[in-house]
């Protein structure tokens, strides 16, 4: 009798533990309204949805090696790790996860995220910001024939590089200082009339036809349409060891629209940078009514000792303000040496990204560029779907099991569905408690244990008809059921764990959610079956003394 | 009390031939069906590559949808997603190393083209999806892990809870599962996605549960009735679970059905392996891994006293291929690596 006081009690803290663990609470969650993320103050059940349930990124990073070996991947990668957990943390998302996986990945997520250029951005961006004085020697004009030279050499490789420059002969043409005027022929004319001897092939090279001087020293603009072409040119192993020594050539961010046509600007500039941005400290975006969208930088007292003896050095040049190999802006001249405070002109881009650029800049620069090995974006109305979807068959599932069980097995079979709500209930609250993810797949894997959780009763009732059919009393034929089912519920469990935790240890993401939802409901189910349904039996026997039939 | 196949007595093992042809014809099928028309349809967790799911206002006419991204992503595939207003756009870049030009470059220039055609608000992108190349590599190969591991660890349990011929039939008849449904999966052109994956993995413990079951019976019996042959003994133990199996495996068909009805188009993939798994499993626990443990109980008899056990075995399951039985038992002397807890 006691023995059934026991059990009572423990089932009943166990739901209590339960509710309790499922009771909606407070809680503070970024929602977007009306386009922009507001933080907003609800009550919800605390059962963490995955990202295919609520809408948000997925991202997984990989150290790129493709342009730079990196020798001690695990430590680059621990720096990396930190760099992008802050400017995640920066970024204002509720509840990210940023973590490390294996040996060389990063796993980013982004619940409620969708703008996913943007975030793409952010954890990419390597933000190394250098200064770098443009060239004053007119180096780049000088070794223009020579570049053409070799290319000319070269012609079938650097053509077949840049398959996309047919439509070119349509743009006006525009006075060049090089040579031909006719500086929007497709350099696969040129060959073709090189191969075809057509008079005409020495007034301009492939490459110098294609550039023109910018105005002043060390600028140059090539047209938007020519930059895939002259960017083929300028990786020629070749062409890149006959440029100017110490010097080293860097697009800018921006285009310029000249004329009506489009340029986007190349800088001939010292390789040397006069200095990095380790010593930055802060920064920060504003907008200045002559320059439009700015991020003004500070330097550390060192940085900024540095900065102001080179740029005392280099007054009335030109400096270029590098992010990311990219020159940002024009570059500006340099008045008089400067100290701790600069910043960086955004051009024609909006205030977010001036946002975007102090953000980067401040949670520091990336120690290895990352790449992007993979990207899942789900909007949130479609997780919302899922949700209606996957609790409509949640409902229906239940509504069957329910109605086979106790259309089956009559009083028992109500037993069974009493333990199958509190086997539900258990499986949510194990979720909730361990901050489990629940994802579309998990919550697949919960329809899909309630069909199998019946499973364990099904075996004991048999067990106990069995018994009954054998003659014994009810009492007898209950308690040998349960004993004799016990090793085939055991084994069939413990097998499906260990399945389960092989899943949890090889899936990813979803999938991780649905082993977790097997494991858990398993363990539910395990306990409900066997320990709330005899206990039921226990107390159902105990209310009745002379118990002569069994509605089974 | 509704009672159904109850005290049945039928000679299920009987029809093992026939059963062994009918999944053999099955699985040859899928393999033909792989000869013919390649390997089954992965998606691009395991191929790499770009998945776009859009949603129109208006429902669009296929045709144009399929000439306008046809142009701005050559080579892609678009299908239809669910209700007429839902596409998915399927770009597999076989020769991109790197995600970010994948993603960039074809969803923006799908994006951009759709605009186009469709407006700005014309359409929304819900799901956008890239994988690169190594990352689909190492997906495959873990998927392979996991099941080799799950096997690996149903084999040990099972052996140290029954013993080794249980355990080898159990997880023989569990490949023969996965192998069924793998042809499945390809005859039906099922998208194996990860998910998918996950539905066979679930199966692996759904199948060698029901597996389980069965032998628990025959763990039982053997230690109960000790002169009847084994071939009988397995009858019995399918003949008096059947009820439980009829029973079991209704109320999860039930859920399964459920999900491929109710739970929308992402998971229908999954609920339908999942449906024709759970079929598959009630078939193979009766009529693969029973013959299979008289098969191995023929080539490997056990080396316990009672010759008479063993011999009878081996007549009663194959009639025909007697000559077994001349041998002279075993020497004994071991202990019998009978069930433990006798």
């Amino acid at each position: 009798m006691s023995n059934l006081k026991y059990r009572v009690a423990l089932i009943v803290a166990l739901v209590a533990a339960s509710v309790w663990a499922l009771f909606p609470r407070t809680v503070v969650e970024r929602v977007k309204r009306d386009g922009v993320f507001v933080y907003d103050t609800l009550r919800r059940v605390p059962l963490k949805r995955g990202l295919d349930l609520q809408g948000g990124m997925h991202l997984a990073l990989e150290i790129d090696e493709s342009k730079q070996a990196v020798t001690d991947k695990s430590d680059a990668l621990d720096r990396a790790l930190k760099v992008v957990r802050t400017r995640i943390d920066e970024f204002g998302v509720s509840e990210p996860v940023v973590q490390k996986v294996g040996t060389d990945r990063i796993i980013v997520e982004l619940p409620g995220i969708d703008d996913q250029e943007r975030a793409e951005a952010i954890v990419q961006k390597s933000a190394f910001l250098q200064f770098q004085i443009t060239d004053e020697t007119r180096a780049f004009d000088k070794v223009l024939p020579r570049l053409d030279q070799i290319i000319r050499d070269k012609g079938g490789v650097a053509l077949g590089a840049s398959g996309d420059s047919s439509n070119k002969s349509q743009v006006a043409a525009l006075p060049n200082l090089f040579g031909t005027s006719d500086s929007a022929k497709a350099p696969g004319d040129t060959t073709k009339k090189d191969s075809s001897a057509v008079p005409g092939l020495n007034t301009g090279g492939a490459l110098s036809k294609l550039v023109q001087l910018g105005e002043f020293a060390g600028e140059y603009f090539i047209g938007e349409q020519d930059v895939a072409t002259v960017e083929s040119y300028l990786e020629i192993p070749e062409v890149t060891t006959a440029l100017p020594p110490g010097k080293m050539l860097r697009w800018s961010s921006d285009t310029l629209s000249v004329g009506g046509r489009v340029f986007r600007p190349l800088y001939l500039v010292d390789a040397r940078p006069i200095i990095t941005g380790e010593y930055l400290q802060n920064a920060k975006p504003n907008t200045t009514p002559i320059e439009g969208t700015v991020v003004e930088f500070e330097l550390n007292n060192e940085g900024g000792r540095r900065f102001r003896s080179e740029t005392g050095k280099h007054v009335g040049d030109y400096m270029a303000i590098v992010l990311d190999d990219r020159v940002m802006g024009r570059p500006p001249v340099i008045q008089s040496a400067i100290g701790t405070r600069g910043q960086i002109t955004m051009g024609n881009r909006n205030l977010q990204a001036a946002q975007d650029l102090a953000l980067v800049l401040r949670a520091g620069s990336l120690p290895v560029p990352l790449k992007i090995a993979e990207v899942r974006a789900i909007g949130a109305s479609l997780g919302q779907d899922s949700i209606v979807k996957g609790q409509t068959a949640m409902m229906i599932a239940v509504g069957l099991v329910i109605a086979i069980m106790i259309g089956y097995y009559r009083f028992s079979g109500m037993l069974a569905v009493g333990a199958l709500m509190l086997y539900i209930m258990f499986t949510l609250a194990m979720l909730a408690a361990f901050g489990a993810v629940l994802t579309l797949p998990g919550l697949a894997g919960l329809v899909l244990t309630v069909g199998i959780a019946v499973d364990a009763n099904v075996l004991i009732f048999e067990r106990i008809r069995e018994e009954l059919d054998r003659g014994k009393t009810v009492r007898t034929s209950v308690d040998e059921g349960f004993k004799h089912a016990w090793s085939a519920i055991l084994d069939t469990s413990v097998t499906t764990i260990l399945g389960g935790a092989v899943l949890y240890q090889y899936g990813t993401g979803p999938v991780k959610g649905f082993a977790v939802t097997l494991m858990a409901g398993i363990s539910a189910s395990l306990f409900c079956a066997v320990y709330v349904t005899k206990t039921f039996y226990l107390i159902w026997l105990a209310r009745s003394k002379n118990v002569q039939t069994l509605s089974i | 009390m509704i009672r159904i196949f109850h005290d049945t007595k039928f000679d299920f093992i009987k029809w093992w031939r026939h059963a062994a042809i009918a999944t053999i014809a099955f699985m040859l099928l899928g393999v033909g069906s792989y000869f013919v028309s390649g390997s089954p349809n992965y998606s691009i967790e395991f191929t790499g590559g770009t998945l776009m799911q859009l949603q129109f206002k208006q429902p669009p006419n296929p045709e144009e949808l399929r000439a306008v991204v046809g142009v701005a992503a050559p080579g892609s595939e678009i299908q239809q997603y669910g209700s007429n207003t839902e596409y998915t756009v399927r770009a597999q870049d076989r020769t991109a190393t790197e995600v970010t030009s994948t993603t960039a470059g074809v969803s923006k220039k799908v994006q951009e083209a759709l605009s186009a055609k469709y407006g700005k608000d014309g359409f929304a992108v819900v799901r956008a999806e890239a994988v690169g190349p190594k990352v689909g590599s190492e997906l495959r190969r873990g998927a392979v892990i996991a099941m080799l591991l799950v096997s690996l660890v149903t084999l040990i349990y099972l052996a140290f809870r029954f013993e080794w011929r249980f355990g080898v039939a159990a997880v023989l008849s569990t490949a023969h599962d996965v192998l069924v449904t793998f042809a499945f999966i390809k005859l039906f052109h099922i998208e194996v996605s990860l998910v998918v994956v996950g539905a066979i993995l679930t199966l692996l413990g759904y199948s060698s549960n029901d597996t389980i079951i069965i032998f628990d019976r025959v763990r039982e019996n053997l230690r109960k009735l000790r002169k009847e042959t084994l071939y009988d003994t397995l009858n019995r133990a399918i003949n008096e679970t059947l009820p439980r199996s009829v029973l079991t495996h209704t109320t999860t068909v039930s859920a399964t059905l459920a999900l491929v009805l109710f739970a929308g188009e992402v998971l229908r993939p999954f609920a339908i392996v999942m449906t024709f798994g759970v079929v598959v499993a009630t078939f193979s626990s009766i009529y693969v891994a029973s013959p299979l443990l008289l098969w191995i109980e023929r080539k490997y008899p056990r080396t316990v006293g009672d010759k008479a056990h063993a011999s009878a075995t081996q007549v009663r399951a194959e009639p025909k291929a007697n000559t077994a039985t001349d041998r002279p038992p075993r020497p004994t002397g071991r202990t019998a690596q009978r069930p433990a807890a006798r």
